[in-house]
C-alpha cells in the first residue's frame, strides 16, 4: 500500500513540475499594415512587449501579421493594444483573439 | 475645344519635363558592379535572422546579427571569423542591435531594445554602455544608429525620439537635433531618424529615414543643407537622388555618402553637398539583387557591404573598372 501511494506521490509531483511547461497563454493575430522595415517591425515588438502580461510578441515581417501570447491567465485588452502599435507609430487594423493553443503559426 | 485640350496636354508635358530636370539628377559615375553574397536564414555561423548594422575595421567586417542577438565578424571575403553576444539586457547581450561604428579600435552598436549604446573592443570584450530608456538628455527610445566623432564624442540617432542626441564618451549629454517627440520636414526637424554618419572635418549626415531624405549639418549642429526628391521634404519616389525610407549612411575613402535606400531595393551614393553620384541594385534574389538593402559600409579601398535584409545575406560591391 505503501508503494501505491508513494508512486501516487511521485506522479502528482512530476505532473505538478511538468504543467507550467505545457501551460499555454491566450494568442492574439493583430493586423498591422506596413510592417516590411525592421525599425517598423521591432518598433511594434517592442511597444507591445511593453504591455502587463505579454509573454512575447512575434512579427512576421513577410505577410505583416503580429502575433501575441500571453502569460499563462493573462488576456491581451485590444485598447491597451492599439495604444501600442499607435505608438510605435502604426494603426491597428485587425484583433483576433486565436483558438486555445494557436500560437498563430 | 481641341485645341484647349491640345494646349492644356501641351503645358503638362513642359511642366512635366521641367520637374524632371529640375528634381531628377543624372548619373555622374558608372555604377558598381556585384562581387560576392553569404549568407541565408538562420542562427549558425555564417547565417542571419535579420542583418541589420554593418561596420569595417582592420581588415573585417562587422555584422549586427539583430533577432539572433549577436555580433558576427568576417573576414572581407566573407569567410566566417568569430561571433560574440546573445539575446538579453545584460552587459555584453544585445537585444535588437542596429547601425554599427567603429572608432578607436572599439565597436559601437545601437541597441534598440535596450535603448542603449553598447561599446565593445573588435575580439568583442564588453567594455563599457551609454544611455538608458527615455526621452531625456542621454536617454533614448530605440537608437538605430550610431557615429563617433574624431574626439570620441557620439551622435545617436534616437529613433522613436525624433531627434539626434550629441553625447561625450562618458555619455553626458551636449546638444541634440530636432524636438524630442515631434515629427518634422523642416530644415533641422526629423521623422524617425534611422542612422548618422560623420565625415573627418566634423559634417554630420543624418539619415532622416521616414522623412525620406538626408540632412547636413555642422559638427556645432548648426544645419547645413538636406536633399532626397523635390526640395526634400517627405517626397518618396523610385527616381535617381529620391529615396523610399533611407535606413543607413555611410561615408567613403573619398568623403562620399552612400545611403541605404530601402523600399527601393538599392544604395545611392552622393557626393558631401547631395549631388547624385550613382546607384546599383534591383529588386530579387539573385546576384546582385536586393531585397530591401538595410545597411550600408565601405571599406578603406572603397569596396561597399550591403545588409541584404529579406534575403539574410551580405553583399559586396566595387566601383567599376
Amino acid at each position: 500500500m505503501n508503494h501505491i501511494l508513494r508512486a501516487a506521490l511521485s506522479l502528482m509531483i512530476v505532473i505538478g513540475a511538468l504543467a507550467p511547461a505545457f501551460a499555454m497563454g491566450q494568442g492574439y493575430r493583430l493586423g498591422v499594415d506596413g510592417l516590411a522595415c525592421p525599425f517598423c517591425a521591432y518598433g511594434v515588438e517592442k511597444k507591445l512587449s511593453e504591455i502587463d502580461g505579454v509573454e512575447r510578441v512575434e512579427t512576421s515581417i513577410k505577410d505583416g501579421a503580429v502575433i501575441v501570447i500571453m502569460n499563462d491567465g493573462a488576456a491581451l485588452d485590444e485598447t491597451a493594444a492599439r495604444q501600442a502599435v499607435q505608438d510605435a507609430g502604426f494603426t491597428l487594423r485587425g484583433f483576433t483573439k486565436l483558438p486555445a493553443g494557436d500560437t498563430g503559426k | 475645344m481641341v485645341k484647349i485640350v491640345a494646349g492644356i496636354t501641351a503645358a503638362a508635358a513642359v511642366f512635366m519635363l521641367a520637374g524632371w530636370l529640375a528634381f531628377v539628377p543624372s548619373q555622374k559615375e558608372p555604377a558598381y558592379r556585384f562581387v560576392a553574397a553569404w549568407g541565408e536564414k538562420g542562427s549558425s555561423p555564417g547565417q542571419f535572422n535579420d542583418p541589420t548594422g554593418l561596420a569595417v575595421a582592420n581588415g573585417e567586417l562587422f555584422v549586427a546579427d539583430a533577432r539572433n542577438g549577436r555580433i558576427q565578424v568576417f573576414d572581407l571575403d566573407g569567410n566566417f571569423r568569430r561571433a560574440f553576444g546573445k539575446t538579453g539586457k545584460q552587459p555584453g547581450e544585445l537585444g535588437r542591435p542596429m547601425n554599427l561604428a567603429v572608432h578607436d579600435g572599439e565597436l559601437y552598436v545601437a541597441e534598440y531594445f535596450n535603448d542603449r549604446v553598447q561599446i565593445f573592443a573588435l575580439d568583442g570584450t564588453p567594455n563599457r554602455i551609454i544611455g538608458e530608456t527615455g526621452s531625456g538628455p542621454g536617454q533614448f527610445n530605440a537608437p538605430g544608429g550610431v557615429a563617433v566623432t574624431r574626439d570620441g564624442n557620439l551622435a545617436i540617432a534616437d529613433f522613436y525620439n525624433h531627434r539626434v542626441q550629441f553625447l561625450r564618451p562618458d555619455g553626458s549629454f551636449i546638444l541634440q537635433l530636432g524636438t524630442t517627440g515631434k515629427t518634422g520636414v523642416g530644415p533641422g526637424r526629423f521623422n524617425y531618424p534611422t542612422d548618422v554618419a560623420i565625415t573627418r572635418n566634423g559634417t554630420v549626415f543624418v539619415a532622416d529615414g521616414y522623412a525620406d531624405r538626408i540632412q547636413a549639418f555642422t559638427s556645432d549642429g548648426r544645419f547645413s543643407h538636406k536633399w532626397g526628391g523635390p526640395l526634400a521634404v517627405n517626397i518618396s519616389g523610385p527616381f535617381d537622388g529620391w529615396f523610399a525610407v533611407a535606413t543607413s549612411i555611410a561615408i567613403g575613402p573619398k568623403g562620399n555618402i552612400f545611403v541605404a535606400d530601402f523600399y527601393n531595393d538599392r544604395i545611392q551614393k552622393f557626393a558631401p553637398d547631395g549631388t547624385f553620384l550613382t546607384a546599383f541594385g534591383e529588386t530579387g534574389s539573385k546576384a546582385g539583387q536586393f531585397r530591401h538593402p538595410v545597411a550600408v559600409t565601405v571599406g578603406e579601398n572603397g569596396d561597399v557591404f550591403v545588409a541584404d535584409f529579406l534575403n539574410n545575406r551580405i553583399q559586396k560591391w566595387r566601383p567599376a573598372d
